[in-house]
């Protein structure tokens, strides 16, 4: 009996030493900050929001390989080459967007503490956005115009424009896109810069410093950092009110330009940073809200994303809607 | 005239107690002090710490070209002589164009005839030309000496440079990873030290940028060799040897200050102007073209 005794102490013990050994023990810069830097990606299957078809934030294994293998075959179908023989579309008949050469939208559900992840949203547990009703007027008063006004560049969106990239692909909060969902993170003392691949945008994070004065708006917003152990913690203000509304085919955001959003960095393998945030604003969210997202080293070199100097979608989008108001039957003004 | 090197030897040597005497930067040392070699303080990785935020005191993003003070960029024949353009006139003295000795060794760009046609017309066309103006990515060597500062970031693993201007980057690579698969508006940088002197080989530019507002240009053939040497605190000198067969009849050099910013001018802010110049290019196309 006591040697029973012991030897369940004994395992005992050897099973508290493992969980005090086991966390990963992040590498530091030459300064002595947790090393965050190298190549990262966060493009998954999972998304900011949780489908409609899945009611749980936990989803099991055998529902996570069967939704990967019917996107994997969406992929593959969307990627059969152009039936030569098709001819044009008919007018008026959408002609289709990017095939899936184009896309780089990963291929695997997120996993969190070995969870696999319907949403990235964990807080509120239903995985949506907790749109106030002043939020969700909010919304629609942003969204709607990128859908249907053409009247000049300044209410297309952001993305349409090459200001930034779209979907909140720069952040705060940085999310998956379709494609280019690739960061470079480098250190140095005093600071962390995101260079974000979609356009070629520094997040330049100034640690232990003020926020710019509030009328000084920037583009992803003011960020500045501090180190919490090995946790770099980046607090956003400053937000520009244009970017308010943001979407991918797989989500759509409303950040209302009062929000504060905390990220927090966090190296927890050699191969990965848990990445989360954290949205405040009391008037277009009912509460705080908040999210985990993996991101998961990736090779180089990552290129450059140009996008305003080929810009030719644009120039074509307002020309193509001052060509629709000459014909009558359109219901144009000409 | 004095040629810039020169004065440059002269200025460092008034204005600095303690200055270099990189032989291949100050050629004229005769009143630097012999054997006197600034060692910069050392940065992440054990080689000159370049962190900081630089910028140039130049007028090379006008004119890279030894040039007086003119009142515009562009201009359109006069009764007595030619006179601001009609686009600009409205600008007075801020259209007007800064005097500058230059950043070209030599004091000229040795054209090919064909290339010196070429740059002069761009000068009569600079406002529709300019990349600049479009807000396009202003390539290597430009970047560096427009009148916007630029953030060095160096770690012991990367070194990154942040331009303010038009939020452009450049991620130096230390190994080379072979020619750049397509050609871009920053290009491909790899770099390694030689000694205290940080060298970035430039290659994979397209021929969309410019080195100026004067019209001066290159090819897609353009291969930039930049070198950054500290010769004091807060101070580097900054040369790029330009190599493009295609527009120039041999290599040429440009070299410059770089100096680092301090206390609360030390950081970039945004400056992307795409949206900008959306009125200029797009402005034509709204529902409601402005009279």
């Amino acid at each position: 009996m006591i040697v029973r005794a012991l030897s369940i102490a004994f395992v005992a013990a050897a099973i508290a030493t493992a969980a005090a050994a086991s966390p990963y023990k992040a590498p530091r810069t030459s300064f002595g900050d947790p090393d965050l830097q190298g190549l990262w990606t966060n493009a998954s299957v999972t998304t900011l929001e949780r489908p409609p078809y899945i009611k749980t934030l936990v989803i099991s294994p055998d529902v996570a390989a069967k939704l990967e293998a019917a996107n994997k075959a969406q992929l593959a179908e969307n990627d059969k080459p152009t039936d030569p023989g098709k001819g044009a579309p008919a007018e008026g008949d959408d002609p289709g967007g990017y095939n899936s050469f184009w896309l780089d939208l990963g291929s695997k559900f997120g996993v969190v503490n070995g969870e696999i992840r319907s949403s990235w949203i964990t807080d509120p547990a239903d995985g949506h956005v907790p749109y106030s009703e002043k939020g969700r007027r909010d919304t629609m008063a942003s969204a709607i115009p990128q859908f249907r006004n053409f009247d000049g560049p300044e209410v297309r969106s952001l993305g349409e424009r090459c200001i930034v990239g779209y979907g909140s692909t720069g952040g705060p909060p940085m999310l998956n896109v379709l494609y280019n969902n690739n960061y470079q993170i480098v250190q140095s003392p005093g600071f962390v810069t995101i260079v974000v691949e979609m356009n070629h945008d520094a997040r330049i994070v100034r640690l232990n410093a003020q926020h710019l004065p509030a009328n000084m708006r920037p583009w992803m917003g003011d960020s500045i950092g501090h180190w919490e152990g090995n946790t770099l913690v980046v607090e956003t203000t400053n937000l520009n009110p244009n970017q308010r509304f943001t979407a991918d085919i797989r989500h759509r955001l409303y950040l209302s330009p009062d929000s504060k959003v905390t990220e927090r960095f966090t190296r927890i393998a050699n191969d990965q940073i848990l990445y989360e945030f954290k949205v405040e604003e009391p008037t277009a969210y009912t509460q705080p809200w908040s999210g985990q997202i993996p991101m998961h080293a990736t090779k180089g070199p990552m290129y450059e994303y140009a996008c305003h100097e080929g810009n030719y979608a644009l120039k074509d989008i307002l020309a193509g809607a001052r060509q629709e108001e000459k014909k009558p039957a359109s219901g144009g003004t000409k | 005239m004095m040629k810039p090197r020169i004065a440059l030897a002269i200025l460092i040597g008034l204005t600095l107690p303690v200055t270099a005497t990189h032989s291949k930067t100050v050629s004229a040392g005769k009143n630097v002090a012999a054997g006197a070699h600034y060692v910069a303080p050392r940065g992440p990785g054990g080689h000159p710490d370049l962190n900081g935020v630089w910028q140039v005191m130049n007028t090379a993003n006008w004119d890279i070209e030894p040039h007086p003070a003119r009142a515009a960029l562009a201009f359109r024949p006069g009764p007595f002589g030619p006179v601001p353009a009609k686009e600009v006139v409205a600008l007075g003295a801020v259209g007007s164009v800064p005097p500058g000795l230059g950043i070209v060794e030599g004091g000229s760009i040795p054209y090919k005839p064909e290339a010196l046609a070429t740059k002069k017309d761009n000068e009569a066309h600079w406002l529709e030309r300019d990349p600049e103006i479009k807000c396009y990515l202003p390539g290597v060597p430009r970047a560096n000496y427009m009148p916007y500062p630029f953030q060095i970031f160096q770690s012991d693993k990367a070194l990154l440079f942040a331009y303010e201007y038009a939020g452009a980057v450049r991620n130096i690579q230390f190994k080379d990873p072979g020619p750049a698969p397509v050609d871009s508006w920053m290009g491909q940088s790899v770099g390694h030290w030689e000694g205290d002197t940080l060298v970035v080989k430039v290659t994979g530019q397209n021929d969309s940028t410019w080195f100026d507002r004067s019209g001066n240009f290159h090819s897609a053939s353009l291969e930039v060799v930049e070198r950054y040497t500290p010769l004091g605190p807060g101070l580097m000198r900054y040369e790029a040897q330009i190599t493009d067969p295609d527009t120039f009849t041999r290599p040429w050099k440009m070299s410059m200050n770089l100096y680092r910013l301090e206390g609360t001018d030390a950081q970039i802010l945004q400056f992307k102007c795409v949206e900008f110049v959306e009125e200029l290019l797009y402005g034509r196309l709204r529902k409601e073209p402005l009279p």
